[in-house]
């Protein structure tokens, strides 16, 4: 009975510290990706904590609402952050167990990114703008093909490992099974990657560091956002992105074997490697023309079902 | 407790005969009112009390009644559709009798109350009648009191055609009923469900007839594509309350009678027919909130996402059923209870969200969703209230609509693991992402083009917030989504009973069917952690912001001076990625001219298919016009024509 | 040695939907010659034993399917000047998801097609996809250039199918090649050229024009 309570102290102490340690380091993910893409096109960028240093200045300024603006855009920073920090509850990001964990939180996981997109996308549309409204009717459009393309994905991993929740479906139980599933464990990673890239807005379906209104969608949405509520937006974005180099890394390196301290280490390591892979991605690749996106999604989720099919037969 | 639902029914009565009796007294709304509102208490607690305490009693009509006994009773699957009756149609009574009082100078208000008052009674002597006379007679009674209540406004010619269009559908769909239980009654000793649950094992091909009947005659009136085209136009023609009841729980009567069919036939229904469902509500989803994404006109749009929502019951039923045949017990029941939880939370927040819709209609004198916006500072508290519903109706956490897309999903998932051909179901997992997805792109589109933003129009400009009457059952209405949400084994328990009562053989051995319920738990408390982190979030923000200046500004726009609200993103263009994603299968027609540019929606089924096929009809029943003289001794001489035919035709058999 | 071939045939399938995902026609040529290259790897993979007949199968295979048509195609493009499909009949993403379909009956066919691999259970179903990706794309596509892609692959499942009786009848996979050295450049010299003289234009909707 003690051994078995010492080892749920155990699991939710590693759990809790493997999401200290996402929630410490995911503004850096996009910073190693600006710092990649800087050194790749032979320029020296800004510093990888550069993002750090924005929402701390972000976090100690004023801030300006539009008159138009309605509650909902006060509440759309508070919600995408909270349901953000939510949807990293269920994922195992120390390789083993989420902190929450239940059959059917993909589910969940998917819902609350949603609810979270929700918002972006009503906040945007709160100000009034004609850049906003058109940011946002473009980032429901390639979420509309995303989520199924992810969903694809959650189910061939629930196939491949035997379970139902996120914590069987991308812990040890999946790892057991690596000699008869590998093929579509590499197939899921590309289409996760891809996936990734669409989701968290990066080239070559959207440009993080772009400056003109009419291109953007993303970084269009948050036009009218300023302070404080720009820095838990940005934070929040952050957020995703790391968790989905999460899911990537449980994808690819198991580590339900290790202790506690190398689990973390290594999702410190896959953080920056996801990092590094989007600024080589970006520094390579230009952004597609928007009638391509979806074509550009579709390849991601076709990958993914091209491995739910290698499973299935 | 069918003494309650006969009282309940009583009281019904007494309000439809009192709005007559009191047409010209002042008091005649409130006294319609109370009564109807008694009504629906009584049938609510009816329903309450059978899903809780799980007893069933049952009447039967001793005198010498028509086609043999009349059974009446309320079990699990009855309450479950009688609790939506009563709780929705107690919201459209007390929303409908302030909202229409201002026609009173030229409308008689007792028709419309006696009508709404016949077809809630109508409703719930559907869901309790067990014999199939009172059934099919209950049946019509709704399907004509739907009708006069869907033509309040026959002074305009588009209400009379949506009406027109609904009669014919709803009686195409009665006949296939007719038949289907012509075709079970003749293995049954008498007409009463129990018989005909009897004769089950007898029936041919294991009921094929009967369910493939089942399938067009219920799927009729739950308007799954290809049948759903009566759909949006009797919805939209509809007054505000009429529609929140067609959409809340008369087109889910199509649902209780497949869900009744599949109990009463008691054994796994055949493979074609799981597949089928599981197919037509995939199919219903994707198109339903496809098309609803294409429309202007609020209402119409929310009909059109009752379609989406039944394919996703439809999908649960589906994967339900299939699981049954396979011997997957978790299966069946977590199909069954997602479907009938997501029929009653349907029903809360999609009356919500059409009640909603009447009042910005009221407020606005239109529904053209491109002369709206702005109408949250307007009308903050309808605001909030549909705010709530389009939130749960997109299936987000941590709202009513989010668990029961769970159980579906959860069910879909679980057929992954089959080793036989059931894992093909898993397909409807990405197909029910794509609606997921999709219904949060349109309600994002409904809700900032009719609610933020600034107004489009003078006269969204000049709304002004509904009287406190209006408010309130829609507020009653969101605080369920709310509660349902956060609380969720309060909605999932009592279904997976009645999910249970559907299959008993099969929840039987289930080792633990309460682990769905447990797990439900963590999606409350999924909820409940959302609340406590934004309320944490809000303090960590108002800390920042205490020493900081906060402004307030015009909406920047990129350096330019001259925005106008006509520069914002309209429902059109906002949708058009999606449209062009999806090519020709949206529906969209343009008209683009230098200078303008103009779109509208087809309905595919009833524009392209069913218009054009009535079409040829027309034509070849004009061929047959000389048959009709007008002389009585002509008819009279086809009489005997006929009657020598059949002579002769006895003859030779 | 299975898991090698499994994965070069995991690669061939993957180049199918490279092709059914790209407009631009260089990117088509560049997946179909990979494509030919891992055909050509194959027999040194399958046939444990390194043959004389099998290096020689391989060096014929790479050197027509990776090196000669492609370079053949490319230097069509040039000629015909075209870059890319311009109206496929069928949408990329819905050939994309033909092509998912395609995948999931060659997989369920193979299951019950008498003919067994001994040496690669994915070799069936490949060569079943890769088959229907090259009849989708010459269905779809208008472009002559791209229906000359969509006849390579189909010819490239034939050459898998043909792996499969490698061993009981040698000369079939070797008759495969010669096949397409006749087929591509018949088709290279006949079609491109004809087309492109005769119309101006290397469109095969414009065939429909010689009805009249």
């Amino acid at each position: 009975m003690t051994a078995s309570l010492s080892a749920t102290v155990q699991s939710l102490l590693s759990a809790l510290g493997a999401l200290g340690v996402l929630f410490v380091f995911a503004p850096l993910v996009p910073g190693v990706a600006r710092k990649t893409r800087a050194i790749l096109t032979g320029r020296r960028g800004p510093p990888v904590w550069q993002l750090y240093a924005d929402l701390w200045k972000l976090a100690r300024k004023g801030a300006v609402y539009s008159v138009t603006t309605t509650w909902i855009f006060r509440l759309t920073p508070l919600v995408t952050l909270a349901a953000t920090l939510l949807a990293s509850a269920v994922i195992p990001l120390d390789g083993k167990r989420a902190l929450l964990s239940f059959s059917g939180d993909a589910v969940a996981f998917a819902g609350f990114l949603a609810l979270a997109r929700y918002f972006m996308v009503l906040g945007a549309m709160d100000t009034g703008s004609s850049f906003e409204g058109m940011g946002a009717s473009r980032d429901v459009t390639f979420a509309s093909l995303v989520e199924p393309g992810l969903f694809v994905a959650f189910v061939a991993l629930s196939v491949a490992s035997g379970g139902l929740s996120l914590s069987n479906m991308l812990g040890a139980d999946l790892w057991l099974r690596w000699s008869v599933v590998a093929p579509t464990i590499v197939l899921l990673a590309g289409s996760v990657f891809l996936l990734m890239l669409a989701e968290c807005a990066r080239v070559p379906v959207d440009d993080p560091t772009t400056h003109l209104e009419l291109t953007m969608i993303h970084e269009v949405m948050v036009l009218d956002s300023s302070g404080p509520d720009l820095a838990l937006l940005l934070y929040s974005q952050a957020l995703k992105l790391s968790l989905f180099a999460a899911i990537l890394i449980d994808l690819v390196l198991p580590r339900s074997s290790l202790p506690a301290w190398g689990a973390m280490a290594l999702l410190g390591a896959g953080l920056t490697a996801v990092g590094v892979a989007v600024g080589i991605v970006e520094s390579t690749m230009a952004r597609l023309r928007l009638p391509k996106v979806p074509l550009f999604i579709a390849s991601g989720a076709a990958l993914g079902l091209f491995g739910l099919i290698l499973l299935m037969r | 407790m069918i003494a309650a639902v006969f009282a309940g029914l009583a009281l019904l009565l007494a309000a439809a005969f009192a709005s007559w009796v009191l047409r010209r007294r002042p008091s005649a709304d409130a006294v319609f009112l109370t009564l109807a509102l008694l009504g629906c208490a009584t049938l609510g607690i009816a329903a309450l009390s059978v899903l809780v305490a799980g007893e069933t009693s049952a009447f039967v009509m001793r005198a010498a009644t028509p086609g043999g006994r009349w059974v009446f009773a309320v079990d699990r699957l009855s309450a479950v559709f009688l609790l939506a009756i009563a709780m929705i149609g107690a919201s459209a009574a007390a929303f409908g009798t302030p909202y229409i009082a201002p026609q009173r100078s030229h409308r008689p208000m007792w028709f419309a109350h006696s009508a709404l008052a016949m077809l809630i009674a109508a409703l719930a002597l559907v869901v309790t009648a067990q014999s199939i006379i009172p059934f099919l007679c209950a049946w019509e009674i709704m399907a004509i009191g739907s009708y006069l209540l869907i033509v309040t406004e026959d002074e305009e010619p588009t209400v009379r055609r949506a009406g027109l269009i609904y009669i014919v559908a709803t009686h195409a769909g009665t006949l296939a009923l007719f038949a289907m239980f012509a075709s079970w009654s003749v293995y049954a000793t008498d007409w009463s469900f129990g018989a005909l649950a009897a004769a089950a094992p007898s029936l041919p091909n294991q009921g094929a007839m009967v369910l493939g009947l089942a399938l067009i005659g219920f799927g009729l009136k739950a308007g799954l594509v290809p049948f759903h085209f009566w759909l949006p136009p009797a919805h939209a023609a509809a007054p505000a309350h009429v529609s929140a009841l067609l959409s809340g729980v008369v087109i889910k009567i199509g649902i209780y009678g497949m869900f009744r069919v599949v109990s009463l036939l008691g054994g796994p229904p055949p493979l074609w027919w799981g597949w089928t469902v599981l197919l037509l509500g995939a199919v219903s989803g994707v198109l339903g909130v496809l098309w609803a994404l294409t429309q202007h006109d609020i209402k119409r749009l929310l009909a059109y996402h009752s379609v989406e929502n039944i394919g996703i019951i439809l999908m649960g039923l589906g994967v339900g059923s299939l699981g049954m045949r396979y011997g997957d017990v978790a299966l069946t029941l977590i199909g069954y209870t997602g479907a009938l939880l997501h029929t009653v939370n349907h029903a809360l927040f999609k009356s919500l969200l059409f009640l909603g819709a009447g009042i910005v209609n009221h407020a606005t004198g239109t529904r053209n969703l491109e002369r709206l916006g702005g109408l949250a500072r307007r009308l903050p508290f309808t605001w909030l209230a549909f705010f709530v519903g389009a939130t749960a109706i997109v299936g987000l956490p941590p709202l009513n609509g989010f668990v029961s897309e769970w159980l579906v999903y959860q069910g879909l998932f679980r057929a992954a693991h089959s080793g036989e051909l059931l894992r093909l179901a898993v397909l409807g997992v990405p197909a029910l992402a794509l609606i997921g997805a999709l219904a949060l792109a349109c309600f994002a589109k409904v809700a900032g083009v009719v609610f933020l933003g600034s107004p489009r129009s003078a006269s969204a400009r000049d709304a002004h917030e509904a009287d406190r009457s209006l408010l309130v059952p829609m507020a009653a209405l969101a605080g369920m989504c709310v509660l349902l949400g956060v609380v969720p084994t309060l909605g999932v328990d009592p279904a997976m009973a009645a999910a249970a009562s559907v299959a008993p053989a099969v929840a039987a051995a289930m080792p633990d069917p309460l682990a769905v319920a447990r797990n439900a738990t963590w999606v409350g408390a999924m909820a409940i952690a959302l609340l406590v982190l934004l309320a944490m979030a809000f303090a960590l923000r108002r800390r920042m912001l205490r020493q900081r200046e906060v402004r307030a500004a015009e909406t920047w726009s990129c350096g330019f001076a001259g925005a106008s609200p006509r520069m914002q993103y309209t429902s059109s263009s906002f949708a058009a990625p999606l449209v062009s994603t999806f090519g020709r299968v949206s529906g969209v027609v343009e008209h683009r001219a230098a200078g303008t540019y103009h779109s509208h929606a087809l309905d595919l089924v009833l524009d392209r298919l069913a218009l054009p096929a009535w079409e040829h009809v027309h034509r070849a029943a004009l061929r047959l016009r000389p048959i009709q003289q007008g002389r009585l001794y002509v008819y009279l001489l086809y009489v005997m024509v006929a009657l020598l035919v059949l002579l002769a035709y006895l003859a030779l058999a | 040695m299975g898991s090698l071939t499994e994965f070069l045939l995991f690669l061939i399938v993957l180049s199918d939907f490279a092709v059914l995902g790209t407009s631009r026609l260089s990117s088509c040529i560049r997946a179909v010659a990979l494509q030919g290259l891992l055909l050509g790897l194959l027999p040194l993979v399958i046939d444990e034993s390194l043959t004389p007949h099998a290096v020689g199968l391989a060096a014929g295979t790479v050197a027509v399917k990776a090196i000669v048509l492609p370079s053949f195609l490319r230097w069509a493009i040039r000629e015909a000047a075209v870059r890319r499909e311009v109206e496929p009949l069928v949408g990329y993403t819905a050939s994309l998801a033909l092509g998912v379909g395609a995948l999931a009956v060659a997989f369920a066919v193979a299951n019950v097609l008498p003919v067994r691999s001994s040496e690669a259970e994915l070799l069936i179903p490949a060569a079943l996809v890769t088959v229907m990706i090259g009849l989708i794309v010459l269905v779809t596509r208008a472009k002559a250039l791209l229906q000359v892609v969509g006849y390579l692959m189909l010819e490239n499942g034939i050459y898998l199918f043909g792996l499969t009786q490698a061993r009981r009848v040698p000369f079939l996979v070797e008759a495969g090649v010669l096949l397409d050295v006749f087929v591509g450049v018949f088709i290279m010299g006949i079609v491109v050229f004809h087309i492109n003289r005769e119309f101006d234009s290397i469109s095969a909707d414009r065939l429909t024009e010689l009805r009249e």
